[in-house]
């Protein structure tokens, strides 16, 4: 057989074994001489040796596959003759739905969940996220590396997002705090009269300014397309 | 039956303290209670002088503390008020010379001979503030209507709590007309911040001065609403929990009375 055109069959190298490229529309009896052409040539690498049989993008060659194994096996005493492995490129966006879908499944729990009030002098320190169902009182401190909830009054010093998590937010039914800081950007006070209502405070797009905003007004996450883990 | 020992503290210094500790024992003391009140201010002592017992003082707390003396000789007994004594502080020591182990043996020993010891805390979160803590079964704490005050309540509640004893509060020196005017912090204000159990509110009230510089204890002075807030502060702490906690209110003249009745004023 002519090497010019494409050959119905190639042979490569792969580890320990070989990978046989070829065309399951060529004839049978084709194929088999061609196998059996370049095979002896490397007889002394094929005893047990391992085969792929790689048919390209045709599917439903399993006899052929089986056909050509069991000749290679018989004359030239491969090892054992596979498919190859299924490509990895295809199915990959339907792993990464079932991911999201499972995202609440499979969490670690970052959270620090209190209940109670924390006092003038207490300073409370988490890991990541707090949420405070209970008042926090003038003097206390909140330092977290992630978000800050207070399902309550919040009087004293918040510090979100430590040291550099600008994503961090502030949330409170009653946002009074004496001083946010969120990441590296920190603010005293309020400049806006208070008003009642559930408020949280985030960072610009600039990351260099704090804003505070009605939650249930601006309902800053319902456009999230899935809920997602933070 | 054993006595209860309470604290009364504030955190902040000047809110009425010691004030309170003698009036809630001396009303303590004649509502029938064996009460000694212990100042636990060692190096500024000031109990005794309000109390008016400055010049009977021979042995004081740190004296028993090292067991230099027996409690009946260090127990200054009143002459006008029965069953009420005064353990003074040492004005020469400072507060280091008392350990918390100390004071919890001493509270021990009095419990067997007394129905209520009141101690007067000093002020700071300090040493002297553990010493006064280390053997309270009860705690009150004192403030005023400023938010200094309410600050240093809020954190002494704290170390209250994290010592297992619960806290309860005096709202002392309210003004009424300023509250009704909204210059002042309303005691609803104070317990939303503190949210402890309120044993009693204290007006204002110019007596207590001239009880404290004549010596007098202020729940024998009939007319004085500070004196009688104090009294049914101390019914309350006797186990008469039923008496309401009366909230003082200004003075209503003419033109209030017929300016709440038309209802001008909110």
């Amino acid at each position: 057989m002519g090497q010019g055109e494409t050959a119905a069959v190639k042979l490569k190298g792969v580890g320990d074994g070989f990978w046989v490229t070829l065309d399951p529309d060529a004839p049978e009896d084709d194929l088999i001489a061609e196998l059996n052409r370049l095979f002896k040539r490397l007889r002394h690498l094929t005893i047990n040796a391992k085969v792929v049989i790689d048919t390209g993008d045709e599917k439903n060659c399993e006899a052929l596959i089986e056909k050509l194994g069991s000749h290679l096996k018989c004359n030239f005493g491969i090892g054992n003759v596979t498919q190859p492995p299924p490509k990895k490129s295809v199915p990959r966006e339907r792993i990464r739905q079932r991911d999201a879908s499972r995202a609440w499944t499979n969490y670690s729990n970052n959270v620090l969940m209190l209940r109670g009030r924390v006092r003038s002098g207490q300073k409370i320190e988490a890991r990541k996220h707090i949420i405070i169902t209970g008042d926090v009182n003038p003097g206390a401190e909140i330092y977290a590396r992630g978000d800050i909830y207070v399902i309550g009054k919040l009087l004293g010093q918040v510090r979100a997002g430590q040291p550099d998590n600008a994503a961090a937010i502030v949330f409170s039914l009653d946002f009074r705090p004496s001083q946010i800081q969120i990441a590296d950007v920190l603010t005293t006070g309020l400049d806006k009269p208070h008003e009642n209502g559930a408020e949280y405070a985030f960072l610009d797009q600039n990351k260099n300014r704090i804003l505070v905003q009605n939650y249930l007004k601006t309902n800053p996450f319902a456009s999230l397309p899935w809920p997602e883990v933070i | 039956m054993e006595g209860r020992t309470i604290v009364i503290t504030s955190g902040k210094g000047g809110v009425g303290k010691t004030t309170a500790t003698a009036s809630i024992g001396a009303a303590l003391a004649l509502e029938g209670n064996r009460v000694v009140v212990i100042d636990m201010d060692i190096g500024l002592r000031n109990l005794d002088v309000v109390l008016g017992l400055e010049n009977r003082i021979v042995f004081n707390i740190v004296d028993l503390a090292y067991q230099r003396c027996k409690v009946k000789q260090a127990a200054i007994r009143d002459r006008r008020i029965e069953n009420f004594f005064l353990i003074p502080a040492s004005q020469s020591d400072n507060k280091d010379v008392l350990t918390t182990v100390s004071v919890e043996r001493v509270s021990k020993l009095l419990k067997k001979e007394f129905d209520f010891i009141i101690i007067d805390s000093p002020a700071g979160i300090e040493r002297g503030f553990e010493n006064s803590i280390a053997a309270a079964d009860e705690a009150i704490v004192v403030c005023t209507p400023d938010v200094s005050s309410i600050r240093d309540a809020d954190r002494v509640i704290g170390l209250l709590y994290a010592r297992s004893v619960t806290p309860k509060i005096i709202v002392n020196r309210i003004v009424p007309q300023m509250v009704a005017n909204g210059d002042m912090l309303s005691h609803e204000d104070i317990l939303d911040v503190l949210s402890v159990e309120l044993v009693g509110l204290v007006p204002m009230d110019e007596q207590v001065v001239v009880s404290t510089n004549t010596g007098m204890p202020l729940v024998m002075q009939n007319t004085s609403p500070a004196g009688m807030a104090f009294r049914r502060i101390a019914k309350r702490l006797n186990g008469e929990t039923d008496i309401p906690v009366k909230v003082p209110e200004c003075k209503t003249g003419m033109w209030n009375m017929i300016s709440k009745k038309f209802s001008f004023k909110k």
